[in-house]
């Protein structure tokens, strides 16, 4: 509880700086210097340049907007498909329930890296790189629900068999209404979840672009960074390529850092 | 419920969830842009009957039902089909890769499950979960795989099974440390410290057996976990074992391939997460 403030103004500061960094004029992530490639730290170039002369430091910045935004869009998304089919489940009737709670398990009977490679691989791997960034997103959000829907539907059964809850259906009130009442007293299962969820798809799409299913170039995110590192002739030129992924550790133990005070 | 109800209802989802396995894969890959095109198609070096026995089968997978049809009966008969890309039986390719991939996981999970227990040991001593003790596997839990497994190569320290055995060691640590942290609270523990009982009698005489159905769990948590991690870990480390072969045949859209990983891949996930609870029942019996 104490170390949540800190973090989350330390998040703040990162993306506050990360949006100036990206909006400042002649920052651009596509624009390459073709007379600086792999230059080391200088005036124009502070965290220096990539194989093709473009500025690091914007990519960097330009990638973890990117990531994070993706991530909580997926997030949201995957919370409230989990919202919807937990309290389906639960409140549907018996065969609904187990049928979805079957579709959860086949889910969840796939190792989480094989199901998003299998998914993202049959979806076109050469698109634009927008399109692509799309589609890998939506992918972990399509996947993603399952351990959360679970955890939803226990919520739910427990609603179910409240004593306000039987109270209410005896006053005679119709689904809809029960439905009104049963979202906002699972909010304090979908916050933990929509927090918890956002780390785990940052570090998803980290490990997807590493394999090369992520999101394409020229677009910067942090599995095409982390793809760099298998260029070991640039890493014996610089060492400024690890620079991105020491940033996308800090993010990452500052977003699981809200996750567990939350 | 008797046991053999149970045993049943359990190999009954099981196949369940296998045949809606079979049938998400091989729409999903039916449906994936390219599918329907053979490269040896437009291979002069085939005759023209081969040619069009190429695109007569492409055009016999233009059916999903048929393909659907196709595919489960394969599989019920344990045939998991030919590679498209490789052309040969796709149990082949599997099966010597199932060797790689099971010692690499096995001396993973194996060394993972020492340096957490040991760590949990030895964190679980002292009064509270210091920031100190609990930071390494903070800092590890945040390292994609990819990028451990990137560093270990590029500094070239340990291999395949320490970045797996890194990975598992820190996320089960934190369960061993709260689960041992507990136990040495439990009220009989405490009065058999304060009677003096030795630290290895305890352990071995009471917290293990009353952590058996926790550490059992998260064993089977443990095997998930690591399945996960094959991919990464043997696509950048050039392992030949089935997490490059899914990976390879994701890239190349071989779908006979890609089923039949799947269907290993559900199998093992599927028979971890329930053998915890059945052996559990059983021994009760």
């Amino acid at each position: 509880m104490k170390l949540r403030r800190p973090i989350l103004w330390l998040l703040v500061g990162l993306i506050v700086a990360a949006s100036a960094i990206v909006s400042m004029p002649r920052a651009s992530y596509v624009r390459q210097d073709r007379d600086a490639t792999m230059a080391t730290a200088s005036r124009s170039h502070p965290a220096g340049t990539d194989a093709l002369g473009r500025d690091r430091l914007v990519r960097v910045a330009a990638a973890f907007l990117l990531s994070l935004a993706g991530a909580m869009a997926a997030s949201a998304l995957t919370t409230a498909a989990a919202a919807g089919i937990g309290t389906l489940a639960a409140f549907g009737s018996k065969s609904t329930g187990w049928g979805l709670m079957v579709v959860c398990d086949v889910f969840l009977a796939l190792p989480w890296m094989f199901l998003l490679m299998m998914v993202r691989s049959a979806m076109p791997l050469t698109t634009s790189p927008a399109r692509s960034a799309t589609i890998t997103f939506l992918v972990l959000a399509a996947l993603g629900w399952p351990a959360s829907a679970r955890a939803v539907y226990r919520g739910a059964m427990q609603l179910k068999t409240s004593d306000w809850m039987l109270y209410a259906r005896a006053s005679g009130v119709n689904g809809v209404g029960i439905a009104r009442h049963v979202i906002p007293n699972l909010f304090h299962l979908l916050v933990p979840q929509f927090i918890i969820t956002i780390p785990a798809f940052v570090m998803a799409e980290a490990n997807l672009g590493a394999l090369g299913l992520g999101v394409g170039e020229p677009l910067p995110s942090w599995g095409g960074m982390l793809f760099e590192l298998n260029n070991s002739p640039m890493l014996m030129q610089t060492r400024r390529v690890y620079f991105p992924v020491a940033l996308l550790v800090l993010v990452l133990l500052l977003l699981e850092g809200v996750a567990v005070e939350a | 419920m008797t046991r053999t109800t149970s045993v049943l209802r359990w190999l009954a989802r099981t196949t369940l969830i296998m045949l809606l396995v079979i049938l998400g894969s091989t729409v999903l890959v039916r449906f994936a842009p390219g599918y329907l095109s053979d490269a040896r198609e437009m291979d002069s070096r085939y005759a023209a009957g081969a040619r069009s026995e190429l695109s007569a089968e492409a055009a016999r997978s233009h059916s999903i039902w048929q393909m659907m049809r196709n595919e489960v009966g394969n599989a019920a008969r344990g045939n998991f089909g030919t590679s498209r890309q490789f052309a040969v039986p796709v149990s082949e390719l599997i099966e010597p890769r199932l060797e790689v991939s099971g010692r690499l996981l096995g001396e993973g999970i194996g060394l993972g499950w020492m340096v957490a227990l040991l760590a949990a040991l030895f964190s679980s001593a002292g009064r509270d979960p210091s920031l100190f003790r609990q930071a390494p596997a903070t800092v590890l839990l945040a390292i994609p795989t990819a990028a451990l497994a990137t560093f270990c190569l590029l500094a070239d320290c340990g291999g395949p099974v320490l970045v797996m055995a890194l990975l598992l060691a820190a996320r089960d640590f934190k369960f061993l440390d709260r689960a041992l942290r507990g136990a040495w609270m439990e009220p009989h523990i405490l009065q058999a410290r304060a009677q003096g009982v030795r630290t290895q009698r305890l352990l071995i005489a009471y917290i293990a057996p009353s952590l058996a159905p926790q550490l059992g769990a998260l064993a089977s948590l443990s095997i998930a976990t690591s399945l996960s991690a094959l991919v990464p870990v043997e696509v950048l480390f050039n392992v030949p074992g089935v997490g490059a072969l899914a990976w390879n045949a994701a890239l190349n859209r071989d779908l006979p391939v890609l089923l039949g990983v799947m269907l290993v891949m559900a199998v093992a996930v599927t028979s971890s997460g329930t053998a915890k609870p059945q052996t559990v029942e059983w021994k009760q019996a």
